[in-house]
C-alpha cells in the first residue's frame, strides 16, 4: 500500500484516527499516535481507558472499527502481513505459555516460528537477559508468576523485534520482578529499540517512557513527557487533622483561591495544587491553623494526574 | 536480523511442540492406547454374549441317534455353546444364571425315534431376556429338522441349499472387531485432535498464533500431524491385536493400511473442528464418548446398515463412521457393507476431513483470544 501523505519518515508505527467499538460501547474514539523509532512511548490510564485496545490494534490483534494502522508509513491490512508480524514482539497481559514445556522449549517454539537463526543460542541469550538461564530446563508450571512474566518478555524478544509492544508488563508482579522488567525496558531503550507500553502506574511511565499518552474513556487526555504531565498536574498536599476541625481548616485554605482544589480524605484533607502554585504555601497555611497534626507534600498519582489534566477520571 | 518464518518450518515446530506436549502427558497417551484396546474388548464381549450362549446338554440316552441329534444341535445355531452335564447340574446352573437353557435327551430317545414314535424333547429356558428364548425357539426345531433329514425319517421333504453371495464366510466377532477399528479411530483420533486445538484455547496461546509470521493453517497442520501420528500408533496397536490376536488376515493389506491411516487422519480433522468450536478439553471428551457408541451402532458396525431399514440407513449417512466402516470392512474382509463403492466411501471421508479443516481453520482465524 502507498505511504500515507502525512507519514513521518522517523515513525515506525502510527495509528490514525483509530476507533474501536464493541457493540454499543465506544472503547476508542478517533485515537491517533505516532511511535517514532528508538522511543519508548507509554499509554497511561485507568482500567477501561482503552489502553489494551490501542495495544491490540498496534500489534495487529484487533481490527479497528475505523481508522488505520501504518508500519513505516504503509497502511496495514488486518491481519498484519507476515513480514510486519515478524518485526513486532508482543507481551500480552496474560502470561500464556505452555505449562508442560520447559522455559527453553517455550522459547524454542517461538524462535522456530520466527525463523530465528541459531535458535539454541538465541534462546540461551534471552533467557540470560531476563535472568532465567538457571531455570531454562524447568517446566513453566513450576515458575512463579513473576518468572512467567519475564519469560513472556523473553519470548517477545527472541526474534529481536524492531518494535516491542508491552501490555501492562508489570501487572501483578512483585517489586523485584517489576524492577527487573524495568531494567529490561531501560536496556532496550539504551539499545535504541522502539517500545510501546501500557501501564496503570505513573511511576512506571516516569521511569521508562520518553513520551506518555494519557487516556480516559477511549480518548486522549494529554500527551507529553512524563515530567511534563506531572508538572502540569501539580502536586498534592496531604493534611492530617481531626474530623471536627476539617471544616475550619478547609475554610481557611479557601483564601488560596479556586486554583487549589480541596477534598476531604480519610483523617484529613487533600489539597491539589496547580503547577503554578507552590505546595509550600498551602502547607504553611494549613499549619498556621494550629489544628493540624502534620502535612505531607507528594506527587499526584495517576488518577489525580488525569483529574488535574481536566478529565475527572476515576480508576 | 529477523527472517520471516516459512510455513513448513512452522509446521515442523508445531508438530514437535505437540509431540512434546503429549510426551509430557504420558498417562493420556497410555490411556489412549488402552482405550483403543478396550473397544475391541467391548465388541468382543458383545459378540461373545450373542453367539456363545451356554446351553446344557443332558443326554440320558447315550444312543447313536442321541449322538446324531447332538451333532445337529451344535450345528443348528451359532448362539449355542453346548455343555454336556447331568440333569441335576443343569438345574442348579440354570437356576443360578450360569446357563441360558438346558436341552434334555430323555432315556429311550433312540429306541422311540427308531420305532417311529414321537419323542418330547424337554427344553428349559431362562427367559430373562426374550432374545434368549427366541434363539432357543429357532435353533431347536431347525436342529430337529436337520437331524430327521439326515437320518432319513419321513416327513421332512424340504432342505435348504445355501448359495453364498460372498466366497468366504466372516465370523461375527471378526466382523465386529474390524468395525471397532473405525470406532477406535473416531474416539482416539477425534479426542487427540480436539485436545490439540482445545488446549491452545485453554492456555491462551491462540493469541500467539496470530502474532506469528505464518498462517494459522501451518500451525494447525503441524499439531494435527503429530496428533494423528500418536493416534495411528494407538489404532495400529489395536489393529495388530485384531490381526495377530484374533487371527483376522486382511484381504487387501495395502488398502487396510491406507484405510486405517485415512480414518485416523479424517477423525483427527473432525476432532480439530470440535476442539476449535468447543475450546475446552472436558466437553471434548464428553462429546466423543457420548457420540461414539450411537455413531458406531448406526454405522453398520454390527451388520450392513441397510438391513435395518431405509430410515436408519439414511441417518447413518450423516456419520463419517458409516463410511469408515464401509472402507475398513472392504479392505480387511473384502465385504461391501455399503451400497456405495469403497472408493466413494474414501472420497466422502476425505470430504469430511476437508470440511473439518476448513471449520477449524476458520474458527482459529476468527477467534482471537484478546478482545
Amino acid at each position: 500500500m502507498p505511504a500515507h501523505p502525512d507519514a513521518d519518515p522517523g515513525a515506525i508505527l502510527a495509528l490514525r484516527s483509530v476507533s474501536q467499538r464493541f457493540g454499543p460501547r465506544l472503547a476508542l474514539d478517533a485515537f491517533s499516535l505516532t511511535v517514532a523509532r528508538g522511543r519508548v512511548i507509554g499509554l497511561l490510564g485507568p482500567n477501561g481507558a482503552g489502553k489494551t485496545t490501542v495495544i491490540n490494534a498496534a500489534a495487529g490483534l484487533q481490527r479497528p472499527t475505523d481508522g488505520c494502522v501504518e508500519w513505516e508509513g504503509e497502511a496495514l491490512p488486518f491481519p498484519f502481513p507476515a513480514r510486519v508480524r515478524g518485526r513486532i514482539g508482543v507481551v500480552a497481559q496474560d502470561t500464556a505459555l505452555y505449562d508442560e514445556l520447559t522455559a527453553a522449549e517455550n522459547l524454542r517454539f517461538a524462535a522456530d516460528l520466527f525463523n530465528v537463526p541459531s535458535p539454541k543460542h538465541r534462546v540461551a541469550d534471552v533467557l540470560a537477559l531476563v535472568g532465567l538461564d538457571d531455570r531454562a530446563r524447568d517446566r513453566v508450571s513450576t515458575l512463579s508468576g513473576g518468572m512467567r512474566r519475564r519469560l513472556t518478555f523473553a519470548r517477545a524478544l527472541v526474534h529481536d523485534p524492531d518494535l516491542l509492544v508491552l501490555d501492562e508488563p508489570t501487572l501483578a508482579v512483585d517489586i523485584d520482578n517489576r524492577h527487573a522488567i524495568w531494567g529490561h525496558v531501560r536496556r532496550l531503550r539504551r539499545e535504541g529499540k522502539t517500545v510501546l507500553l501500557s501501564t496503570n502506574y505513573l511511576d512506571e511511565a516516569e521511569a521508562l517512557c520518553d513520551e506518555v499518552v494519557a487516556l480516559r474513556d477511549g480518548r486522549v487526555v494529554a500527551v507529553g513527557s512524563p515530567a511534563d504531565l506531572v508538572r502540569t498536574a501539580g502536586r498534592c498536599v496531604e493534611i492530617d487533622c481531626d474530623d471536627d476541625v476539617v471544616a475550619d481548616v478547609r475554610r481557611r485554605l479557601e483564601v488560596l483561591g479556586p486554583a487549589a482544589r480541596v477534598e476531604a480524605s480519610g483523617g484529613g484533607l487533600t489539597v491539589h495544587v496547580p503547577a503554578d502554585a507552590t505546595a509550600e504555601t498551602v502547607a504553611t497555611a494549613a499549619l498556621g491553623t494550629g489544628a493540624v497534626r502534620g502535612v505531607r507534600v507528594r506527587a499526584p498519582d495517576m488518577v489525580e494526574v488525569l483529574e488535574a489534566l481536566g478529565s475527572g477520571a476515576r480508576g | 536480523m529477523v527472517h520471516v518464518g516459512d510455513g513448513p518450518r512452522a509446521l515442523r515446530a508445531s508438530a514437535i511442540l505437540e509431540l512434546r506436549q503429549l510426551s509430557r502427558s504420558r498417562v493420556l497417551v497410555v490411556f489412549t492406547v488402552l482405550e483403543a484396546l478396550t473397544f475391541l474388548v467391548l465388541v468382543s464381549l458383545f459378540g461373545l454374549t450373542g453367539s456363545r450362549a451356554p446351553t446344557a446338554l443332558v443326554d440320558d440316552d447315550h444312543s447313536p441317534l442321541a449322538a446324531s441329534l447332538v451333532t445337529y444341535l451344535e450345528r443348528a445355531h451359532h448362539s449355542f455353546q453346548l455343555r454336556p452335564m447331568t440333569a441335576a447340574t443343569a438345574r442348579r446352573q440354570l437356576a443360578s444364571g450360569q446357563l441360558v437353557a438346558a436341552v434334555t435327551i430323555p432315556a429311550g430317545f433312540g429306541n422311540d425315534v427308531a420305532a417311529g414314535r414321537t419323542v418330547v424333547l424337554p427344553v428349559d429356558v431362562d427367559n430373562v431376556d426374550v432374545d434368549l428364548t427366541d434363539d432357543i425357539q429357532r435353533a431347536v426345531p431347525s436342529a430337529l429338522a436337520a437331524f430327521g433329514r439326515a437320518n432319513g425319517f419321513p416327513g421332512v421333504r424340504v432342505v435348504a441349499a445355501e448359495r453364498d453371495l460372498i466366497a468366504h464366510d466372516t465370523g461375527f466377532i471378526p466382523y465386529l472387531v474390524v468395525s471397532a477399528l473405525a470406532l477406535d479411530a473416531l474416539v482416539v483420533a477425534g479426542v487427540l485432535g480436539a485436545l490439540a486445538v482445545a488446549r491452545e484455547f485453554e492456555a491462551g496461546m491462540v493469541t500467539q498464533w496470530h502474532l506469528a509470521p505464518v498462517g494459522a493453517g501451518w500451525l494447525l497442520a503441524g499439531k494435527l500431524l503429530a496428533s494423528a501420528l500418536v493416534s495411528t500408533v494407538a489404532v495400529g496397536v489395536a489393529a495388530g491385536v485384531v490381526f495377530a490376536g484374533y487371527g483376522v488376515t486382511p484381504v487387501h493389506a495395502f488398502s487396510t493400511l491406507a484405510s486405517l491411516v485415512l480414518c485416523v487422519g479424517i477423525f483427527t480433522c473432525v476432532g480439530a473442528a470440535a476442539g476449535a468450536l468447543l475450546r475446552r478439553s472436558l466437553p471434548v471428551a464428553a462429546l466423543f464418548f457420548g457420540l461414539a457408541l450411537p455413531l458406531y451402532i448406526d454405522s453398520g458396525a454390527l451388520e450392513p446398515e441397510r438391513f435395518d431399514g431405509n430410515a436408519i440407513w439414511a441417518v447413518a449417512h450423516a456419520s463419517p463412521v458409516y463410511f469408515a466402516v464401509g472402507a475398513l470392512e472392504d479392505a480387511v474382509h473384502g465385504l461391501r457393507v455399503t451400497p456405495e463403492p469403497p472408493l466413494a466411501d474414501a472420497a466422502i471421508l476425505l470430504l469430511w476431513a476437508a470440511v473439518a479443516v476448513v471449520i477449524a481453520s476458520a474458527v482459529l482465524s476468527r477467534r482471537v483470544a484478546v478482545r
